[in-house]
C-alpha cells in the first residue's frame, strides 16, 4: 500500500518545527520506522510531517560527570547500542537494544521516536522506566513514570517535541538482567523484562523491575521489588511479577501465556541482575 | 526539489512528499534491483545504503533523502564483473528466485562493515531482518560466513 | 578425446546461469516491466465475510485525479466468459470464480471494484471514496459448522456447502481395526498456511490494437495454463494471446493457479487501449493469494503386537475457503490427504474419507507438498505412538512397515502404485548419517539432566514427475502429464531450447541446460534455455508438482539427442568420416582420436549458410533442431526420510531445532548444489508450518495476519543448519533417471518436527496433535496437563 498525500517540511530548527506543528493533522517525523508503516497501512492522514532530523544539536549521547547519560532524541537506535558509555554505565540498556528490530531498522529510529511512539512491546519505553529517565521536550521535563498513557499514547501535547532523555547514574553494585521473549528474532516482545539490584553491604539497596509487552504501557513491578530483600525472595517476587501484569490475549500469546512468561522472565533477570551485582557474573 | 546522490551520479528531482524511497529508485531512477516485497519494514527486499547506513527503502520517503548518498545493489558488481560478495553468493547458491537477494546484499555489506559475525548464530541473527522464501538460509550463511573469512584476511 | 572422457556436466557442482543477473540486479521481475502509458490497478476489497452487495458508491471515486476507470463486475460481464474449474470426479460442486464479485462477496478480501489510475497512489486515493453498502448473509467461519445442514451457504446452487466428498478403501478396516491388538488414534489439526512467495503477485497487459493481440506478463508459475484459460474467456486465438512470466520471485503453488486479477488487467487492457498492471502489496497477498493446508483428521491406526500395520481409518475434513480455484479444484489439497495419507507403509486394509467444505475464507489451492505435509503429519505421529504403545523404536517401527525393494511395484492401499525406489535406503541412510543411537543416548543423558530434547523421525514417498496417466488432481480438465522441448541450433550455431514449463527459482536454466549440454556436446553456458513463454512452444503447463526436471529434462534428452543425431550425420558429409567414429563435446564436433574437429558454429555456417557444402539431399531434412514431447506415463516417485532434533525450553516452551538431517532419493542429481537448496529451502517452509506459520481469521471471517509481522515466517535466526544425503537410486524405466524434487522439505518437515516435540515431552505423557505448536499451544497443553493431575 502506498502512503497518502501530505506536505513536508524539514524544519532545521526546534522553533521551526514547534511553529509548523500548530496544524492539527500535523506529525513529527523522526526515523520514521515506526511513522511509515502506519502511512502505508493508511492507518493515518496527516496534513503536514515536520521532519525533525535535520535539527542540529538532538544526536549526542554524553555523559554527565556523574555515571549518568544524557542522549539526544534523534540519537540513532544504532548509535545507542554501540556506544561505549552506554555499554559501560548502562549495560542493560545495551543488552535491551539488542533485541530491537534489525539493523536497517536500527540504523534509521531513533530513541524519541520510539519513546514517542510509546509501544508497549517496544524495548525502550520500558528501559526509560527501569533507569528513572527523564524525558526533557521543548516544553517541560517529564519523569518516564508519567509519560506513557496508553498503548501507542503518551502525554505529550501535539505541538511538543521531545529533545533528550536524561538517565541518572545506576548506584554502586547494581547488576542488571534483561530478558526477552519474542516469536522471532528481532520481533516485538510477547513480554520482556529488564531488572536491576543494587546491593549495600549484604542488603537490597533497591531493586527495579519493569516489565513490557504485558501491559498497555511499560510498567514498573513496585510490589514485586518490594519482594526482593535477599536473594531467596527471587521466586517470590518472580510470582508477584505474575500476578501484577494484566496482560491482553493477541495473536501471538494469550494473556495466561504472557502473564507464565512474565513470571519466569521476572525470575531469570533478577537472577542475572543479582549475579551481576554481587561479581558472579560479568 | 532534491538533490540526491545514487551510486556515484547526483541528480535533482521533483517528487512528491509522499513518494517512497523504493518507488523514487525503481520508478522515477529506472534502478529496478531494489525490490519491494512487503512496504512494511519487514522483509528487508527494498534494503539500501542511505549515507553509508543499510535502511529499508520503504521506510524512507525519498525527500528524506534530499543531500544524501544513496547505494543500492547496482552499484556492486556488473554481470560480468561481480563484487566479491555476489561472487561469494553465486559460489555458495545463496539465491534461488533472486527476490530477496539485493537486499540480502546490502545488508550483508552493513553487517560485514559493522559486525564481528565470528559465529553463525551471529550471522543468522544478522540476517533475521531479510526474509528469504527460497534457500532456507544454509547457504545464505555459509556465503556471508565465507566473506567473513575474507575480510578478516585482508 | 575418446567418448568415454566427455565432460560430465550432469551431476557437476555447476554454477547457475541466471545468478549474475540476479545478483546484479539486472533480473526482470513483473515490476521491472515499464511500458510507456501504463495504468496502474488498485481493488477495493471486501471487508465483509460473506455478505450481499446492497450498493457501491463509486461517482466520487471516478472524479479523482489521474483515474481513468472505475470497473465493477456489471461492467465487465460482457467481456469475458465465465470459468469453473470443473472435474470429472463425481460428487464434487465446481463454484464458480468471479473476477469481480457480483450480487456477494465470499471472503475479507475479495476484489469488489478495481479503479484503473495513472499511479498506484493515486489508484489508491481514489479506492478510499468508494463506498460498498453489504447486508450480511451469516457466516461460514468454521467448517464443521458450515458442513451441517442449515447453515448459510456459499454457494446457493451447490445446495450444501460441501463441494468434494471421496473415499479411498481397501479391504474391511472396521473388522480389522476391531480385533487388532493396538489401536492408536487422534483428531489432528493442521491450521491453514499461506505461500508467502518474497515476490507478491503482479500482472501487466498490453493489447496492440493493430494486430489485436494481447500479451500477459504474469507472475505466473502456470504460463500454458493461463494462456489456454484466457483464450477460452477472452474469444482471442492463442497466437495471439501471448502469457509470459518473467523473472519470478518464488511461487510455492501460490502463483500456480489462474487469478481473477490477471483477467481483469486483459480485459481492461483490451478495452482502453494502453498497458494496465496490477502489483499485489503484501497486505493483498496476505489476503488474496491462494492458502492452504487446512485439515481436521481423525485417524486411527491398527497394528498387531510386533508392530506390523494392519488397517488405518481416516475421516478429513479440508476447509477449502470460498471458490474452486482454476485449474486444480478445491479438491487437490484434501483429497492428496486421503490418497497419500498410508504413505510409503505397507497398509492392508484403509479407509480414508474426504469432505472439502467451502468457507467464507481466502481460496485454498496448491502450496508447496499439497496435502502431503499433512497426510505425513498424520501417518507419522499414528507410527510413533503405536511404536510408543509397544514400546518400540520408532526407527524399528518404521523398518517393520516400510515397503521393501522385493515388493515393487507396490500398489498403496489408497491405489497409487510406488515403483522402484530407495525407500528404505533413505530411513537407514539418515539413521546412519545422523548417528542415531549415539543420538539417543544424548538424548537420555539431556533428559536425566532436566533438558527437553526429542529426536523425530519421517518417511514419506511423493509422486512427482506425474505422466498423462494420472492427473495432478483428480479429473481436472487440463494435461500435465506431457512436456516439450524444441531445441534449435541457429545459423551462427548458437543453442536455444524452448519448454513449457517455468523456472521461478529452481535453477531450470541452469540444470536444464546442463541436460542439453550433455547431450549435445555443448557447453553450458552455449545454451539458451526459454522458459515461461506459452508462445515458446505449443503446449506447455508450467512448473509444479516437483514435475519440471522429470518431464522438461526428459523432453531436453529427447530433442538433444534427435538434434545431436542431425548434427552429426552433417558433420559426417562435412568430414567425410562415418558418424560412428565422430563425437561431440565442448562446442566441438571431433573424429575420435584425431585432432579433426569442426565448431558447432562452423557446422551451422555450413548447414545454413554456405551453399552447396552439403549436398541437397542431405541439406532437406538436416534443419538442425527437433521438438520432442516427453510423457513419463505413470511418472516417478520420490521417497525421503527426514531426522529432527529439538530442544524445549521448559519455562517458555520455545522450540528450537537443534539437528536437521534428510536423505532423500531425486534418482540422478543434475546439480547437487541446486539439489540441496530445493530441499533446505522445502524444510524451512515445514519448520515454519511446524512451529509458526498460522493464518488467523477471528469468527467474523476478518484476517488477522495481515502484515508479515504477524504471519510470522521464519528468518534465518529460526531455521537450523541441515545435512542432506541423496541417495541417487537407478530408475530403469525413464529416459533420464531423473525422480522429481522441490516440494519434499515441507512435506517431512512438519511431521519430523511434530515427532521430535512430542517425543521431547513423552515423559510428560503430552501428544502433539495440532501444528503449528507454538509456544503458546505448548503453554495450553502443558498447563492441561498440570491442572489435570495436580501434584
Ligand atoms: C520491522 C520492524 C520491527 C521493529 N521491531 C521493533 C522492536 O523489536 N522493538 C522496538 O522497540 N521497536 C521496533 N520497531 C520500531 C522501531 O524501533 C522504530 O524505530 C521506533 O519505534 C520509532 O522511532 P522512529 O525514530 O523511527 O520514529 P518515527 O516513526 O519517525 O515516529 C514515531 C512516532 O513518534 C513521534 N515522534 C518521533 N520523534 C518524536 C519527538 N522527538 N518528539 C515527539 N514526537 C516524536 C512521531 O510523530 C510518531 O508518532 C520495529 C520497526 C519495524 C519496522
Ligand atoms: S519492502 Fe521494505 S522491508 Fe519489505
Ligand atoms: S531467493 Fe527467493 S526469496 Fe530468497
Amino acid at each position: 500500500m502506498k502512503p497518502p498525500a501530505f506536505e513536508y517540511l524539514a524544519a532545521t530548527s526546534l522553533e521551526q518545527a514547534v511553529a509548523a506543528l500548530a496544524d492539527d493533522e500535523a506529525k513529527v517525523l523522526a526515523g520514521g520506522q515506526s511513522l511509515v508503516p502506519m502511512l502505508n497501512f493508511r492507518l493515518l492522514a496527516p496534513s503536514i510531517l515536520v521532519d525533525i532530523t535535520r535539527i542540529p544539536g538532538l544526536d549526542f549521547v554524553e555523559g554527565d560527570g556523574d555515571g549518568g547519560l544524557r542522549i539526544g532524541a534523534l540519537t540513532r537506535h544504532y548509535t545507542l547500542e554501540t556506544s561505549a558509555l552506554v555499554q559501560t554505565d548502562f549495560p542493560v540498556l545495551s543488552a535491551a537494544m539488542n533485541h530491537v528490530a534489525h539493523l536497517a531498522i536500527r540504523n534509521r529510529g531513533t530513541i524519541g521516536g520510539s519513546l514517542c511512539h510509546g509501544d508497549p512491546a517496544a524495548e525502550l519505553p520500558g528501559l526509560a522506566l527501569l533507569l528513572n529517565a527523564q524525558l526533557k521536550t521543548t516544553q517541560r521535563t517529564i519523569a518516564a513514570t508519567d509519560f506513557f498513557a496508553s498503548a501507542l499514547s503518551t502525554i505529550l501535547a501535539e505541538d511538543e517535541i521531545l529533545t533528550e532523555i536524561t538517565l541518572p547514574a545506576l548506584p554502586p553494585r547494581t547488576g542488571w538482567g534483561f530478558e526477552e521473549f519474542a516469536r522471532r528474532s528481532g520481533d516485538f516482545a510477547l513480554a520482556a523484562v529488564g531488572a536491576t539490584v543494587s546491593l549495600s553491604g549484604e542488603e537490597v539497596s533497591e531493586a527495579r523491575i519493569v516489565v513490557i509487552g504485558a501491559h498497555d504501557t511499560p510498567l514498573r513491578l513496585s510490589a514485586a521489588e518490594a519482594l526482593l530483600t535477599s536473594r531467596s525472595g527471587i521466586a517470590a517476587a518472580a510470582k508477584a511479577a505474575q500476578d501484577q501484569v494484566s496482560p491482553s490475549d493477541d495473536l501471538h500469546g494469550s494473556a495466561d501465556y504472557r502473564r507464565h512468561l512474565v513470571g519466569v522472565l521476572t525470575r531469570r533477570a533478577l537472577t542475572a541482575a543479582w549475579q551481576r551485582a554481587e561479581g558472579s557474573a560479568p | 526539489m532534491i538533490r540526491v546522490t545514487v551510486n556515484g551520479v547526483t541528480s535533482e528531482h521533483e517528487v512528491e512528499a509522499r513518494l517512497l524511497l523504493a518507488d523514487f529508485l525503481r520508478h522515477s531512477l529506472g534502478l529496478t534491483g531494489t525490490h519491494v516485497g512487503c512496504e512494511q519494514g519487514v522483509c528487508g527486499a527494498c534494503t539500501v545504503l542511505l549515507n553509508g547506513d543499510s535502511v529499508r527503502a520503504c521506510l524512507c520517503f525519498a525527500v528524506q533523502a534530499d543531500g544524501g548518498e544513496i547505494e543500492t545493489v547496482e552499484s556492486l558488481g556488473t554481470v560480468d564483473d561481480l563484487h566479491p560478495l555476489q561472487k561469494a553468493f553465486q559460489e555458495h547458491h545463496a539465491l534461488q528466485c533472486g527476490f530477496c537477494t539485493p537486499g540480502m546484499l546490502m545488508t550483508g555489506i552493513d553487517l560485514l562493515r559493522k559486525y564481528p559475525l565470528a559465529t553463525d548464530a551471529e550471522i543468522r541473527e544478522g540476517l533475521s531482518g531479510n526474509l528469504c522464501r527460497c534457500t532456507g538460509y544454509e547457504h545464505l550463511v555459509q556465503a556471508i560466513r565465507s566473506a567473513v573469512e575474507a575480510r578478516n584476511e585482508s | 578425446m575418446k567418448a568415454e572422457a566427455r565432460p560430465k556436466i550432469i551431476g557437476a557442482r555447476v554454477q547457475r546461469v541466471e545468478d549474475p543477473r540476479l545478483l546484479a540486479g539486472r533480473g526482470a521481475f513483473i515490476d521491472d516491466l515499464n511500458l510507456p502509458g501504463t495504468l496502474h490497478v488498485a481493488f477495493c476489497r471486501s471487508d465483509h465475510a460473506h455478505a450481499r452487495i446492497v450498493d457501491i458508491e463509486s461517482a466520487e471515486a471516478s472524479r479523482m485525479p489521474g483515474v481513468a476507470a472505475v470497473i465493477t463486475a456489471v461492467d465487465i460481464a460482457d467481456k469475458m466468459q465465465p470459468i469453473r474449474a470443473t472435474s470429472r470426479m463425481a460428487d464434487y460442486y465446481a463454484t464458480e470464480l468471479p473476477v469481480l464479485a457480483r450480487d456477494k462477496v465470499r471472503y475479507v478480501g475479495e476484489a469488489v471494484v478495481a479503479v484503473v489510475a495513472s499511479s498506484r497512489y493515486l489508484a489508491e486515493d481514489a479506492v478510499e471514496q468508494i463506498a460498498i453498502t453489504y447486508e450480511p448473509l451469516g457466516d461460514a467461519i468454521d467448517p464443521v459448522a458450515a458442513a451441517k445442514p442449515g447453515s448459510p451457504l456459499l454457494h446457493e446452487e451447490a445446495g450444501s456447502n460441501v463441494i468434494v466428498t471421496r473415499t479411498f478403501a481397501r479391504g474391511d478396516v472396521d473388522a480389522v481395526m476391531a480385533s487388532a491388538a493396538v489401536r492408536v488414534g487422534d483428531t489432528f489439526r493442521m491450521h491453514r498456511k499461506t505461500p508467502t512467495a518474497m515476490e507478491n503477485r503482479g500482472y501487466l497487459a498490453e493489447y496492440d490494437q493493430g494486430r489485436r493481440a494481447l500479451t500477459l506478463h504474469s507472475t505466473t508459475q502456470v504460463p500454458g495454463i493461463v494462456r489456454d484459460a484466457l483464450v477460452e474467456m477472452l474469444d482471442l486465438p492463442g497466437n495471439r494471446l501471448r502469457v509470459v512470466a518473467p523473472d519470478v520471485g518464488g511461487g510455492f503453488g501460490g502463483k500456480a493457479a489462474l487469478y481473477p486479477e490477471e483477467i481483469l488487467v486483459c480485459i481492461i487492457a483490451r478495452q482502453l487501449g494502453r498497458p494496465v498492471k496490477w502489483l499485489s502489496d503484501r497486505l493483498e497477498d496476505l489476503m488474496s493469494t491462494n492458502q492452504a493446508f487446512d485439515e481436521i483428521v481423525e485417524a486411527e491406526l491398527a497394528c498387531d503386537d510386533e508392530g506390523r500395520i494392519l488397517g488405518l481409518r481416516a475421516e478429513v475434513i479440508g476447509d477449502v475457503g470460498a471458490y474452486s480455484v482454476y485449474p486444480w479444484t478445491a479438491a487437490i489439497e484434501p483429497v492428496q490427504v486421503v490418497s497419500f495419507l498410508p504413505g510409503p507403509y505397507r497398509v492392508p486394509s484403509y479407509r480414508g474419507r474426504v469432505r472439502a467444505i467451502v468457507t467464507s475464507k481466502t481460496p485454498t489451492g496448491a502450496y508447496r507438498g499439497v496435502g502431503r505435509p499433512i497426510s505425513t503429519f498424520v501417518m507419522e505421529r499414528l507410527i510413533d505412538m503405536a511404536a510408543a504403545r509397544l514400546s518400540l523404536d520408532p526407527l524399528q517401527m518404521r523398518r517393520r512397515n516400510m515397503v521393501r525393494s522385493e515388493e515393487f511395484p507396490y500398489k498403496s492401499a489408497s491405489g497409487i502404485v510406488w515403483d522402484r525406489a530407495g525407500f528404505m535406503e533413505c530411513l537407514d541412510g539418515v539413521a546412519t548419517a545422523a548417528d542415531y543411537q549415539s543420538l539417543r543416548q544424548q538424548q537420555a543423558q539431556a533428559r536425566a539432566a532436566g533438558r527437553w530434547v526429542g529426536i523425530g523421525l519421517a518417511s514419506y514417498a511423493e509422486l512427482t514427475g506425474l505422466g498423462s496417466r494420472i492427473a495432478v488432481a483428480p479429473g481436472m480438465p487440463v494435461n500435465t502429464g506431457t512436456e516439450s522441448a524444441s531445441l534449435r541450433i541457429d545459423s551462427t550455431g548458437a543453442v536455444t531450447a524452448s519448454f513449457g514449463i517455468a523456472s521461478h527459482g529452481q535453477g531450470l536454466e541452469t540444470t536444464l541446460a546442463q541436460v542439453i549440454a550433455e547431450e549435445l556436446g555443448v557447453r553450458v553456458e552455449d545454451v539458451e534455455v526459454i522458459h515461461g513463454d506459452s508462445a515458446a512452444v505449443a503446449h506447455g503447463t508450467g512448473t509444479f508438482a516437483s514435475r519440471s526436471t522429470v518431464l522438461a529434462g526428459g523432453a531436453a534428452i529427447m530433442s538433444a539427442r534427435a538434434v545431436r543425431e542431425k548434427v552429426l550425420e552433417a558433420a559426417s558429409h562435412l568430414l567425410e568420416v562415418d558418424v560412428g567414429d565422430m563425437d561431440a563435446a565442448d562446442g566441438r564436433i571431433f573424429v575420435k582420436g584425431t585432432d579433426r574437429a569442426l565448431t558447432f558454429r562452423e557446422l551451422a555456417r555450413a548447414v545454413y549458410s554456405e551453399m552447396g557444402r552439403l549436398p541437397r539431399e542431405v541439406r532437406e531434412g538436416i534443419e538442425l533442431e527437433a521438438t520432442r514431447m516427453y510423457d513419463p506415463y505413470f511418472g516417478t516417485s520420490t521417497p525421503a526420510s527426514h531426522l529432527a532434533m529439538v530442544e524445549i525450553d521448559p519455562e517458555t516452551y520455545r522450540v528450537t531445532v537443534t539437528r536437521y538431517v534428510v536423505a532423500e532419493d531425486c534418482g540422478r542429481v543434475i546439480n547437487p548444489l541446486i539439489a540441496d537448496g530445493q530441499v533446505q529451502g522445502g524444510v524451512a517452509q515445514g519448520i515454519g508450518a511446524a512451529l509458526m506459520e498460522e493464518v488467523v481469521h477471528d469468527d467474523g471471517g476478518q484476517i488477522l495476519t495481515a502484515s508479515l509481522m504477524d504471519y510470522v515466517v521464519p528468518t534465518a535466526a529460526e531455521i537450523p543448519a541441515m545435512e542432506i544425503i541423496h541417495m541417487e537410486t537407478e530408475l530403469p524405466d525413464n529416459i533420464g533417471g531423473f525422480r522429481g524434487m522441490g516440494e519434499g522439505g515441507t512435506i517431512g518437515a512438519p511431521a519430523a518436527v511434530a515427532n521430535a516435540i512430542a517425543d521431547a515431552l513423552a515423559p510428560l505423557g503430552i501428544m502433539i496433535n495440532e501444528l503449528p505448536a507454538t509456544p503458546e499451544r505448548l503453554f495450553r497443553l502443558i498447563e492441561a496437563m498440570n491442572t489435570e493431575q495436580p501434584e
